[in-house]
């Protein structure tokens, strides 16, 4: 890294620093303004919070995100994984034609290029529909879900791809060679090696359920209004607000918080692990 | 005898079909469900959408037959009172957003990225985390922030005020400005990670070289990290440009009707206002936009032949 002459080295940090400012002035703004009205207002206080936690349309929104994310995480971790798996393991190494080569890439790789609008409005048309002539899936959260599992099902396949890529697939010869069947080889091989890739995965899916508001909007019912729907509703209607600011503050924590217990937890595993394989 | 090698080979090659038919139906019974399900609930109705783009509206925005190009004609801007350049400028102005925020991502993202490789190592881990992890939070919280931090009573805004950029008691929002620094504060991780991992493996003994050869400054710069960074760029470009270009939640938040985007123009079809084939007609034209982009960079990336071993 000497490469780098002093000079630009301390360029570099120059206009990084500020960097760093600008993508945390905005969440630290919307935490002052959920203590003050305004900046240069004399006393801080938290009732915005006491407002925010007696709120019951709050407190449903909470409830309804919660489950909608962690629901939703589980199955789109379930497919996720399998799609991973199976296009690593069971697809030829070199080309496989189209339709058991290129055809699966292209599949995954649509909810994760789609413009988040299109998808959103793709499903609303598509829920609506079904709902027309079956009476099915009406807008609510199972329409909701189904759209979250949808783009996070590819993620965590990629996720998973990515992890068994880097593996010896002698691995699996072996097991093969030691009277392991699939089923086995899938329990005692691959699930211990995906491990990391799976809870990450599963976090990640997480992290977009919560993350995503566009798609949300769009196959949300009257009543399944979320936290970030709501957050948009007030916003439209109201302005800015106290109470907004408490909600998002507790939101950007939240999300922080859990960023960086996963990240000092995976380390320090990482580190353990590390020692004995040393010595 | 010979008789006895085609009995081996006829044997070996059906033990090999039937080995690539059990491998086949494995491959199917894995990842077949999950792409049944992307298959059913977004490539069906996103198809179903495009079709619809070539009916009628009825009088309740819902499309009916006959099948028709109207909805065409209103997209290039033909309407009821004639024709008008809105649609245009809505496009054009769609380009130039996401243009303008990709080219602010990758000017703010390539001194970031140097300065955290040139950090010690067990620092680099957090200090990219710390880059992205903003970008983790809620897209309506962030967005929010912003309108928090250009409305007339932030000190952004009272600055602007008193250097007389913009009158007293008006706030640097909405308008294309505050759109413009909305997707590139919401694009900018999208821009550091590809870099990131680019600038990583980066080969410094080339760096070294171009030294040696008495090449300095830009020119050492453009000739020997610029080109091994490339590829990242390039994914970067695609990360960045094609969800800016189709946002929704930045110009509706922070735009207004003069800074409008394709995105707004294509939801207000779907909501307010319902013309469903007017609003699929649009839909057409963001898509055939996004292709057009993907498939451009990823030829060029293919040209320079970037690695990617761990891509499905």
């Amino acid at each position: 890294m000497s490469a780098i002459p002093r000079r630009i080295q301390r360029g570099l940090l120059g206009i990084s620093l500020p960097v760093y400012l600008l993508l945390y002035t905005p969440l630290l703004i919307i935490a002052v303004f959920s203590f003050t009205p305004s900046l240069g207002h004399p006393g801080m206080n938290v009732a915005a919070y006491g407002e925010m936690l007696n709120d019951p349309q709050v407190m449903a929104a909470l409830r309804r995100s919660l489950t909608l994310a962690l629901s939703s995480a589980v199955l789109g971790t379930l497919l996720g994984t399998l799609m991973g798996f199976g296009l690593s393991r069971y697809r030829p190494a070199k080309g496989g034609g189209f339709w058991v080569g290129t055809l699966p890439s292209l599949i995954i790789y649509l909810p994760i290029i789609m413009p988040s609008l299109v998808f959103g409005i793709s499903e609303m048309i598509f829920f609506n529909f079904v709902h027309q002539y079956t009476g099915l899936l009406s807008a609510g959260l199972l329409t909701m879900g189904i759209a979250h599992v949808t783009f996070q099902a590819p993620y965590v396949a990629l996720v998973v791809y990515a992890r068994l890529a880097g593996l010896d697939p002698n691995l699996f010869e072996a097991s093969h060679d030691l009277y392991a069947n699939p089923f086995k080889s899938f329990v005692y091989l691959t699930i211990p090696v995906v491990r990391p890739a799976l809870i990450g995965g599963f976090l990640l899916a997480i992290t977009l359920s919560i993350d995503d508001f566009t798609i949300s909007f769009f196959t949300a019912g009257p009543g399944s209004v979320t936290l970030p729907i709501y957050i948009y509703g007030a916003i439209a209607r109201k302005g800015s607000s106290p109470e907004i600011n408490a909600i998002g503050t507790l939101m950007i924590a939240t999300v922080v918080g859990v960023a960086l217990l996963y990240y000092f937890v995976s380390r320090h595993r990482e580190r353990s692990n590390r020692i004995p394989a040393v010595a | 005898m010979t008789d006895a090698v085609a009995a081996v080979a006829g044997f070996k090659k059906t033990q090999v079909r039937v080995e690539r038919f059990a491998r086949t139906l494995r491959l199917w019974m894995t990842a077949g469900p999950g792409l049944f399900w992307i298959i059913l609930f977004l490539l069906i109705p996103s198809g179903t959408l495009l079709g619809i783009a070539f009916l009628t509206n009825s009088d309740f925005g819902s499309p009916v037959l006959p099948l028709s190009l109207g909805s065409f004609s209103q997209v290039a801007g033909y309407g009821i009172l004639g024709w008008s350049g809105a649609n245009f400028t809505t496009l054009l102005r769609s380009l130039l957003q996401a243009g303008v925020a990709t080219i602010m991502t990758i000017l703010l993202a390539y001194p970031l990225v140097f300065f955290i490789i040139t950090r010690p190592a067990n620092l680099r881990p957090i200090l990219l985390l710390f880059a992205i992890l903003p970008s983790w939070t809620n897209q309506v919280v962030r967005t929010y922030a912003w309108m928090e931090l250009l409305s007339p009573h932030a000190p952004l805004a009272r600055l602007a005020q008193d250097l007389g950029i913009i009158p007293p008691h008006l706030g640097l929002m909405p308008g294309n400005f505050a759109v413009l620094v909305g997707l590139t504060y919401n694009y900018l991780p999208y821009m550091v990670v590809p870099l990131y991992a680019a600038a990583e493996k980066l080969d410094w003994t080339l760096v070294e070289a171009g030294r040696d050869l008495y090449a300095s400054g830009a020119k050492l710069f453009f000739n020997t990290v610029f080109p091994q960074t490339l590829p990242g760029l390039l994914s970067g470009i695609i990360l960045v440009g094609i969800p800016a270009f189709g946002d929704y939640v930045v110009p509706q938040l922070l735009g207004g009707d003069r800074a409008m985007m394709l995105g707004s123009l294509i939801a207000g079809q779907f909501t307010f206002s319902p013309d469903w084939p007017y609003g699929a007609a649009l839909t057409l034209i963001m898509l055939a936009f996004t292709c057009a982009g993907l498939i451009v960079f990823r030829r060029l990336t293919q040209k320079l032949g970037g690695g990617e071993e761990a891509m499905l």
